[in-house]
């Protein structure tokens, strides 16, 4: 009850906020010249918030838990790619003042109709990203109220989209600083009060050690609501509804649905997809075979470190920054607070194996975060701190969610029906805003067993492939054309995409190409550049005089060079 | 009547093109070298992390090395990376910035 009205006050607190800048931002003319009076700081905090995700809150503790260690480079590929934005595409893009990516493909090569193949690109990234947003909020509910699945991704979905139809959410600056500061606060309190109440990290044998998962001393009881498909680790007897039952070494079951009890120090067994692993394989980052292969570890990096700048929602942020210098001074300030929040998830990944083992029998892993509080403090203390975080992870999935809507509904509304009366437009976006949300609530819906990072990984891997080769080659290289950006973009995405829907249809075959196809990018982004690259070169008829462009994107202001 | 720099540039001359052209490449180089620096630290941490199994049994306040060295570093060094690449980028824009308009 605590942890259903903390969500409902975020909630409140973000529509209201958003609404309430909205009606202050239109008093001043340009939603975006009032931005400009924001500092350096307030941008790196609402950049950073809306950045944040269901990934980053609940996704990288739950993946932790479930493959182990490697999780760990996903904040650190996370961060990396606000570098690269920084070395590379910050300061030149705010100078050429091209809002969305699809506007700076037709502005910089000069063709409407790669705006549109853009267009569809930023929709099917952004429609990636969308699905674990939802599927977070999803399990929030189920995990603070009991209510089913479908009701908090419903739930949620709506109300982004009336939030953003209403014209909440829209650059409002100051609504996703607040946002970033919810979150990283809901994060780090509880992280740290856990590790004092508990004394630091508690059964390191089955963290460190050669232990797998035990259920703690005083036994464990989960309640399945459906029959779920385990493998027992090691031999266990168990009883579910009161009936026992015992299970030998490595055997696999569909254990009915019921109330399962094991015995003090049985070991759990796992759900189907989860891999048991021993303390000591669960705790290294890189590993020669396995989930935690350098092909992978290589290949998470690289999708993060370039994806990053190509995600819809987050360069449009940018525009807030009053010009070049204050862009680059802005991203220097997000790593220093993205630095900040990732300093606490893996606490939850850790706790949670040792407090939650019960999440490896449902398989519910993502909602670890959301779990450990009140399992690690009963009483009052957990539940206020589960409340806490319930909170945080709803921050998470508003502001990027809204982000991401905005951005949805902006390239439906702009940049594939373009021209119609700003009326008409603004009718449109309405529309479109509502329409957006649909898909993504569908697939939320039937995408229940993947977990968030791997959804999110995928919108990187094909942000990384298309964007981030148009971009850097655009911004640097003056001989791209619009053939040669365009073969690019359908070269990066057609690879990207048939390798995550080979890697679904096919799972479970040879470790590193099981790596290769959920974590493409290694293999797609240099594709991408390549034709991109190649194509361009061959294409002499379609080079065209790129100074003026150029001189907008690198010149210094106040020269009253390139400047429009 | 002497040309400028800025003149060249305004009009996109041959010389404009090559003052741009400079400007852009030393900006990239800047931008590689930073670029260098993070992934030959960062690119290395993976293998070096595989070839070296023997840290794991490194305790360093009770957690395995790896994971702190994975954890926590990485962090720091990027916005030092930042900060640093900042500095000089404004530099090397000041300098474009007095070749357009000489200080008197």
């Amino acid at each position: 009850v605590i942890a259903l009205a903390a969500i409902l006050a975020v909630t409140g607190a973000t529509v209201g906020l958003g609404l309430y800048g909205v009606r202050l931002a239109r008093t001043t003319s340009d939603l975006f010249v009032a931005s400009r009076a924001v500092t350096p700081w307030w941008n790196a905090a609402a950049i950073s918030g809306e950045y944040l995700s269901a990934a980053s809150f609940l996704g990288i503790a739950g993946l932790q838990m479930k493959i182990g260690s490697a999780a760990l480079w996903l904040p650190l590929g996370f961060t990396a790619g606000y570098l690269a934005l920084l070395l590379f595409v910050a300061a030149p893009l705010r100078r050429f003042g091209a809002y969305t990516i699809s506007d700076f493909a037709e502005a910089r090569l000069g063709s409407p109709r790669l705006r549109v193949l853009a267009a569809m690109i930023v929709l099917a990234i952004a429609g990636f990203y969308l699905v674990p947003q939802l599927k977070g909020a999803g399990l929030t509910l189920t995990e603070v109220t009991g209510a089913p699945y479908w009701v908090g991704v419903v739930a949620v979905g709506a109300i982004v989209a009336i939030n953003v139809a209403s014209g909440g959410m829209r650059g409002i600056t100051y609504v996703q600083a607040f946002q970033y500061w919810t979150k990283t606060f809901a994060i780090a309190l509880p992280a740290c009060l856990l590790l004092i109440h508990l004394g630091g990290l508690p059964e390191r044998a089955a963290l460190f050690g050669a232990e797998l998962p035990q259920a703690p001393d005083g036994g464990l009881t989960v309640t399945l609501d459906a029959p779920q498909a385990v493998t027992f680790p090691e031999a266990a007897a168990y009883t579910v509804d009161g009936v026992a039952a015992r299970a030998q070494a490595g055997e696999e079951r569909v254990l009915p649905a019921g109330e399962l009890a094991l015995p003090a120090d049985t070991v759990v067994p796992v759900a189907e997809g989860i891999d048991a692993q021993r303390g000591e394989d669960w705790a290294r980052p890189v590993a020669a075979g396995g989930d935690a292969s350098p092909v992978f570890v290589y290949s998470l990096l690289l999708a993060t470190f370039l994806g990053t700048m190509g995600l819809p929602h987050i360069l449009v942020r940018f525009y807030t920054n009053p010009d070049g210098p204050a862009a680059r001074r802005t991203t220097v300030r997000v790593l220093g607070l993205l630095a900040l929040f990732y300093a606490f998830p893996l606490v939850y990944g850790a706790l949670g194996r040792v407090l939650v083992p019960q999440l490896y029998i449902t398989g519910d892993t993502d909602s670890v975060v959301l779990a450990l509080p009140e399992a690690a403090w009963p009483g009052l203390g957990g539940e206020l701190l589960g409340a806490l975080v319930a909170a945080g992870a709803f921050a998470a999935f508003m502001s990027t969610a809204s982000g991401l809507l905005v951005s949805v509904a902006g390239t439906v509304s702009f940049d594939l029906r373009r021209r119609r009366g700003a009326p008409a437009r603004r009718r449109h976006f309405r529309t479109a805003a509502l329409g957006g949300v649909v898909l993504p609530v569908a697939l939320a819906l039937v995408a229940r067993e993947l977990d968030i990072s791997v959804l999110v990984g995928w919108a990187f891997a094909l942000a990384a492939s298309t964007f981030c080769p148009l971009l850097l080659l655009g911004i640097w290289w003056k001989g791209l054309t619009t053939r040669g950006a365009a073969c690019g973009l359908v070269a990066g995405t057609a690879v990207a995409t048939a390798a995550i829907f080979t890697g679904l249809a096919v799972a479970g075959g040879h470790p590193t190409v099981d790596a290769l196809l959920t974590q493409p990018a290694v293999i797609s982004v240099p594709i991408a550049f390549a034709v991109m690259v190649l194509v361009s070169l061959h294409d002499r008829a379609g080079l065209r005089a790129a100074d003026a462009e150029l001189l907008a994107m690198h010149a210094p202001e106040g020269l009253g060079l390139g400047e429009a | 009547v002497r040309r400028t720099p800025r003149d060249e540039l305004a009009d996109a001359t041959a010389h404009g093109g090559l003052y741009l052209r400079r400007l852009i490449r030393s900006q990239l180089s800047l931008s590689v070298v930073a670029l260098v620096a993070f992934g030959g630290i960062v690119g290395a941490l993976p293998l070096a992390l595989l070839l070296l199994p023997g840290l794991q049994d490194i305790y360093v306040l009770g957690v395995p090395l790896p994971i702190l060295i994975v954890a926590w570093p990485p962090f720091p060094l990027f916005i030092a990376i930042g900060v640093l690449y900042e500095r000089r980028a404004q530099a090397l824009e000041e300098s474009f910035r007095d070749l357009v308009e000489p200080p008197p």
